[in-house]
């Protein structure tokens, strides 16, 4: 499995891009950004739609698209855009308008699901190179903000008494965010972004009780998915996005029960503290 | 100056000897703080002063701007005119002012430890672990507040007066010179209220910090603080509570008939707001 090329390269850039969102997911799920994060991937995907139609890099229209969304949604306030309609009117314009570009492109079918639903084993060597800068500057970024982003995230009240930048902070995570989506569009596609930007970092929440573990959970999450998903996809046939989805469902609701099971059993019990 | 204020420079009490016993400067001086939000005049000519370890108690109805207050100090507002001043240096690892907010929403869900949500405050601005000294100082935190016990549980699940005693370890974590805490006891049961009050004052006198406390409860402030600051929305007293909590000085705070009632020396204030009258909530 491992002597063909194409999926040398599935495996570098799907453990990568699993690592990274693993650890930015555990903000995004603090944050209440999820839907947020599902905005920018649809915005990333009329992105995308519109490099296919200019004959461009993918990346380069997702980036594009995404992080000048960030701007915008940053600009105008995050409470704005958590809003259910706000978000189901932006995500219905960018989805349509990428549907606009392909149309007008010859390459419409293959592109269309690509952009969807992922081409993971479609990465081509350039596009790992780009994957691994990309992923890299996330890390490297993300960890010099970690500390503030960390008391932001988890106690924003508290970090406005103590004077934090709080609306840099804000822009700036919703930057990181747009390169991550636009990164886990290349694995998992437009519509599957969730899975691998919040669901093992929900799992995650049911394991420990530290941020800096939490990031290690789910970025393991993240990364078992991505191999599973991949070795079962080359055995069977069936696309790699659905078992990576299927994998992580299965770690969400193991958590979940992992952590309940776990609440039962702590000598504890929630009554006798109310 | 406002003709209203009532200033005391320097009581005679057991407080003031203490002061110059540990030659303790001023932690906070406002003067002429004028502050107009919405074209309506908030603060009106407020000047003040606290002395480092000094616990001010902040009394008034709601509306006289005693959270825009503590925002102006925390320079969150820029006052029209007025100035503040912090005058005791701060050195490497402390803050000039600890801030616990009033609203604070936690998700019962929140999976993080009393312990490391108070090292969320820790000062170091960048450096992403913890070396040994932040982790004492998280320790020392939480032992000042009375919230050691806490540690280890999850903050979500906490009772409501031992959320407060964590976020006052957070505010404590930064070492701050002066500690702002907006209604820390309201929605706590007596006893956690006396609770918390006797924890904020051990705090002043364990770590030199000068106290503003805002609270509805005048006995609790009475107990306590060493001085009061009343505000109304147009006018203001600062002063000893004794000198303070007056028919006299309250009736023209209030614009109106005020009566200042002391049933075995517990604080009772009753506002004649035309036509009926009835017990200030305060």
């Amino acid at each position: 499995m491992l002597h063909y090329a194409f999926m040398q390269h599935a495996f570098l850039a799907g453990t990568l891009v699993a690592i990274m969102s693993g650890a930015i997911g555990v903000f995004v799920i603090a944050r209440n950004l999820s839907f947020i994060a599902h905005t920018f991937s649809h915005i990333g995907f009329s992105g995308a739609a519109f490099s296919v139609l200019a004959g461009w890099n993918p990346i380069g229209g997702l980036l594009l698209f995404s992080i000048a969304s960030a701007f915008a949604i940053g600009g105008f306030g995050v409470k704005l855009f958590r809003r259910e309609v706000t978000i189901s009117v932006v995500l219905s314009l960018f989805l349509g308008l990428g549907l606009l570009f392909l149309s007008m492109s010859a390459k419409k079918a293959t592109a269309m699901t690509a952009l969807l639903f992922g081409s993971v084993v479609g990465i081509s060597r350039d596009n790992v190179i780009e994957i691994v800068c990309l992923s890299a500057a996330v890390l490297v970024v993300f960890a010099f903000f970690y500390k503030p982003l960390k008391f932001d995230s988890f106690d924003p009240a508290g970090a406005q008494a103590a004077r934090l930048p709080v609306r840099l902070l804000s822009i700036g995570f919703l930057l990181l965010l747009a390169v991550a989506v636009s990164e886990a569009i290349l694995i998992v596609g437009a519509l599957l972004v969730f899975t691998l930007l919040t669901a093992p970092a929900a799992a995650a929440r049911h394991m420990t009780h530290s941020v800096a573990r939490m990031m290690l959970w789910s970025a393991a999450f993240g990364v078992l998915g991505v191999w599973g998903g991949l070795v079962l996809s080359y055995y069977t046939n069936a696309p790699v996005s659905f078992y990576i989805t299927a994998l992580e469902t299965l770690f969400y609701f193991a958590a979940l029960s992992w952590g309940r099971l776990r609440e039962r059993r702590s000598p504890e019990p929630a009554a006798s503290r109310a | 100056m406002n003709p209203l204020a009532v200033i005391s420079p320097a009581p005679a009490s057991p407080r003031a000897e203490r002061a110059t016993e540990t030659a303790t400067a001023a932690a906070l001086i406002a003067q002429h703080i004028d502050v107009h939000l919405g074209g309506r005049s908030i603060l009106n000519d407020v000047s003040f002063h606290v002395d480092s370890g000094e616990f001010l108690g902040i009394l008034g109805p709601n509306g006289a701007g005693k959270t825009t207050l503590f925002r102006v100090l925390l320079q969150l507002i820029k006052p029209q005119s007025g100035s503040i001043a912090f005058p005791r240096p701060v050195e490497a690892g402390h803050t000039a002012i600890g801030y616990v907010p009033q609203a604070r929403q936690i998700d019962p869900e929140l999976p993080l430890h009393a312990w490391d949500f108070v090292a969320l405050g820790l000062p170091h601005a960048i450096r992403p672990w913890l070396n040994r000294r932040d982790r004492a100082s998280v320790q020392a935190a939480l032992d000042l507040a009375g919230a050691a016990q806490l540690a280890r549980k999850s903050i979500g699940r906490l009772s409501g007066g031992e959320k407060q005693r964590v976020f006052l370890a957070q505010a404590l974590v930064r070492n701050p010179h002066l500690l702002l805490l907006d209604e820390p006891t309201s929605n706590l049961d007596p006893g956690a209220q006396e609770e918390m009050a006797a924890v904020i004052d051990r705090v002043r006198r364990e770590r030199n910090i000068a106290v503003l406390l805002i609270s509805h409860d005048v006995n609790l402030v009475n107990r306590y603080a060493d001085r009061i600051l009343y505000l109304t929305p147009r006018h203001y007293a600062v002063g000893t509570v004794d000198e303070v909590m007056q028919t006299s000085v309250l009736q023209r705070l209030y614009g109106s008939s005020v009566d200042v009632l002391r049933v075995e020396g517990k604080l009772l204030v009753t506002i004649s707001s035309d036509p009926v009258p009835a017990i200030c909530r305060h």
